[in-house]
């Protein structure tokens, strides 16, 4: 079948780069095309916000932080089926990271009083620190966010300059940013500079390099709160070594289980079913925008995600869904109806095509403290 | 060369017209269509596509595969603009074709042809940005207020002549004739017969299923006779019976119309509205359900089996030909046969991995080549005279689909302006 392809021209006449932020090695190609895919894997997340931003706009999401997170002038409205798949991924994880935080109402006193701390990986433009650090007091959380350098000026750079964000991160002497301006630390929220690939090599030479970027999560993630990692499409860009080496960084590295070690909970959102008709579009058409999904045949179906979180230790569950399953069963009947009304959604077709080509996978490794939460959402029967 | 010839020349290399010559186009176009009527009688034979969205260069592959206008007639089903990039040469090439063959090539109205849904999903954006104002989309959005609602095809063969052996096929000639004659062949865009199937005699009640063909796989067999002298074994049987006439309309059915004889009393010419007969017409769907259901898509309904089976019996119909639905094959019968679902926009969007068809029916030249008219004139039934007797011989079209994938990479254009947002990343 022929994959006709639409390049995108802008991402093509960025050029080869200098390969700033290439990986210690461990990369096929030359230091200026790995350097080159680096930026076209930044700029994915200009997409995002844009897209979360017309979702917003159009009232699917309340979210008061997407506007100025988003760069100027590019706010664009999105066709109703993406602006739909961003309310799926978006209400989704919201309901599995408030369930991990204990702010159901069924959950655990002594899960819910606990203080918990959330990582999250390639966070780029995300709001969801700010959505989560506006509820303290009554919340009790750390976020860390890891990120490319130039993702991160980026973002601190917005943070100046916007008083909103500001005041979520509490009183101003609090709130250190390196000379670079490509880290910042406060007391609840940190930005970490971290090209993930470094963690992973780190695992396998297991050094503790003072000049190692992470270090510095070493020293300022805490290893005895139950901790929740986030990955919004981040590691299906890294090689499938990288990707296993980051988790196990996580896992063996900075929480390594023992009598004593707390919950570890995973959320990957990611593409899956690559071999189908749509499948195989969709990597020819990100292939030519620069774009390769490494691990996405590593990781191709429901199954294989939930093996991938056995194989990572994560022994207390392990679950996934589609987003099509996700929009199906996880949003009550009268949010639908709601969200249906937002906009005439006429390719239903398409739109199922497109949500069944992604998912949400999490799971969990049990700690000392009695964590439930995410035990009674339904998750989608095995179909492989 | 007239000018029209010229215009017609000049889209065809993806090249647009300038804005007063749209406006010109637009008005003859819909002093023509103003004359037609709600349904359109087309003779056959003709064929059937579906939905185009804008993707120029693969309406040129769908004419290279189908046959080039005037040589094929043409009937197609509406979604002409909108999501493709080229939404406006290709609606401009197909209304030039109208205005220049008014005989040979028939368009009706799908749910994109409309005010509101051009606004969101792209013809409009398309407009502004190729000529710099809306004045062309104005235009345009008044002739698709004169687009026809449905069309009906007339004088379809039930003999179907085959186009010789099975793709794929090694055992040649193992199967008999007594199978019943070929009602059904699928070709790629090559001509290769891929399948093929048969008319069972007796057709068997309990088969109400979906038939959808496998993508490439030659699932049938082969009969006798040298490829394409068009064996007809099955011909003599059933002489006098006829096949009953093909209702073509983009959505499907509305639970406000019984009688294709309603359609004729809707008033069309006005944006297609939120609900009612008009936009069920280009809204609704047929999914396996009993009787009627709510829709997905905020507009329009569901329909089942029950009702397509009643609405063709009733209205001496052998097939509904539809579109507006994506089939990843091209095209998709339901119903024991009685409803089919066309789809003429390969790898939609750039994006599905879809493959694109169109449907085929020939000229019953049984009579001498004469059509029975009865279903095409208004008020043709009194109810009293319609004999059952007559009814249980209809006999369905015999119907040949080709199959064809989005044109090559090299001739697609790269898109005017800004990528869309066509993954979550």
């Amino acid at each position: 079948m022929s994959a006709p392809q639409i390049p995108n021209l802008n991402t093509l006449r960025r050029g080869g780069g200098r390969g700033r932020f290439r990986g210690r090695g461990g990369h096929d190609g030359s230091a200026s095309s790995s350097g080159h895919k680096d930026r076209v894997v930044q700029g994915t997340d200009n997409d995002a916000s844009v897209s979360r931003l017309s979702a917003v706009g159009l009232g699917y999401l309340v979210d008061p932080f997407a506007r100025a997170l988003t760069p100027m002038g590019q706010e664009t409205r999105r066709l109703p089926i993406i602006n739909r798949g961003t309310y799926v991924r978006t209400t989704a994880i919201d309901q599995l990271v408030a369930r991990f935080l204990g702010l159901t109402e069924d959950s655990d006193p002594s899960w819910k009083t606990k203080k918990k701390q959330i990582i999250s990986l390639g966070a780029g433009s995300d709001t969801r620190a700010f959505r989560l650090l506006s509820l303290r007091p009554a919340l009790d959380i750390v976020y860390h966010e890891l990120d490319f350098a130039v993702n991160n000026t980026a973002k601190i750079k917005v943070i100046r300059g916007t008083p909103m964000l500001q005041r979520v991160l509490g009183r101003p002497e609090d709130v250190k940013i390196t000379d670079a301006g490509d880290e910042l630390h406060s007391p609840a929220y940190h930005i970490h500079a971290v090209d993930l690939r470094t963690l992973a090599q780190k695992v396998e030479s297991n050094a503790l390099d003072a000049r190692d970027p992470g270090h510095r999560l070493h020293e300022l993630v805490d290893s005895n709160l139950p901790t929740l990692l986030l990955s919004e499409c981040c590691l299906i860009y890294l090689s499938p070594s990288d990707a296993a080496g980051v988790v196990r960084y996580f896992t063996h590295n900075l929480f390594p289980a023992s009598e004593t070690s707390e919950t570890l909970g995973l959320i990957l959102y990611e593409p899956i079913r690559p071999d189908d008709a749509f499948g195989r579009t969709m990597v020819a058409n990100l292939a030519t925008r620069g774009i390769q999904l490494q691990t996405l045949h590593q990781y191709a179906s429901l199954g294989a995600q939930r093996q991938r979180f056995r194989e990572h230790g994560f022994d207390g569950g392990q679950a996934a869904a589609d987003v099509d399953f996700l929009w199906e069963r996880w949003v009550a009947e009268e949010e639908k109806e709601r969200v249906s009304g937002l906009e005439m959604l006429d390719e239903m077709e398409e739109w199922k095509l497109l949500a069944q080509h992604y998912c949400i996978a999490w799971g969990w490794r049990e700690g000392s403290t009695r964590f439930n939460s995410w035990r009674e959402l339904e998750q989608q029967p095995a179909e492989e | 060369m007239s000018d029209l010839d010229r215009a017609i020349a000049q889209l065809r290399a993806c090249r647009l017209i300038p804005e007063a010559q749209v406006r010109e186009l637009c008005y003859k176009a819909r002093e023509l269509l103003i004359e037609e009527g709600n349904v359109v009688c087309v003779d056959a034979p003709v064929t059937i596509c579906g939905d185009i969205h804008g993707q120029f260069h693969d309406l040129m592959e769908l004419f290279r595969v189908g046959g080039d206008v005037p040589d094929t007639n043409y009937l197609f089903m509406g979604d002409f603009v909108d999501r493709g990039f080229y939404s406006l040469e290709s609606f401009l090439l197909l209304l030039c074709l109208k205005v220049r063959y008014p005989d040979r090539i028939t368009l009706i109205r799908g749910n994109h042809e409309s005010r509101q849904i051009t606004t969101v999903y792209g013809f409009y954006d398309e407009c502004i940005r190729k000529y710099g104002s809306a004045n062309v989309w104005r235009y345009c959005c008044e002739v698709f207020d004169y687009l026809a609602l449905g069309a009906l095809v007339l004088g379809a063969s039930s003999d179907l002549e085959s186009s010789g052996p099975s793709y794929n096929d090694t055992t040649q000639s193992t199967m008999s004739t007594e199978d019943g004659e070929l009602e059904t062949e699928v070709l790629n865009s090559k001509g290769e017969v891929l399948m093929k199937t048969y008319k069972q005699r007796p057709r068997s009640s309990l088969d109400n299923g979906s038939t959808s063909p496998p993508r490439t796989q030659s699932q049938t067999s082969m009969r006798t006779g040298a490829p394409g002298t068009g064996a007809s074994g099955g011909g003599g049987s059933n002489n006098s019976s006829r096949t009953g006439a093909v209702l073509c309309v983009h959505g499907g059915l509305s639970p406000l119309i019984d009688t294709v004889d309603k359609i004729r009393l809707i008033d069309r010419k006005q944006e297609v509205p939120h609900e009612g007969a008009m936009c069920d017409l280009l809204w609704s769907d047929p999914d396996e359900i009993d009787g009627w259901g709510l829709s997905p898509r905020g507009a329009g309904f569901l329909f089942g089996a029950d009702i397509v089976k009643g609405f063709n019996y009733k209205n001496d119909l052998s097939l509904i030909a539809r579109a507006h639905q994506l089939v990843m094959e091209g095209y998709k019968e339901m119903f024991d046969g009685g409803i089919v679902t066309v789809w003429s926009a390969p790898n939609y969007c750039y994006r599905c991995g879809n493959v694109a068809a169109i449907l085929e029916l020939g000229e019953d030249t049984s009579n001498g080549g004469t059509v029975t008219r009865s279903n095409g004139d208004y008020n043709r039934s009194n109810g009293i005279l319609t004999g059952t007797v007559n009814k249980q011989t209809l006999r369905s079209p015999g119907r040949r689909y080709r199959v064809f994938e989005a044109a090559a990479q090299d001739t697609r254009g790269m898109p005017a302006k800004k990528p869309v947002a066509d993954y979550f990343l």
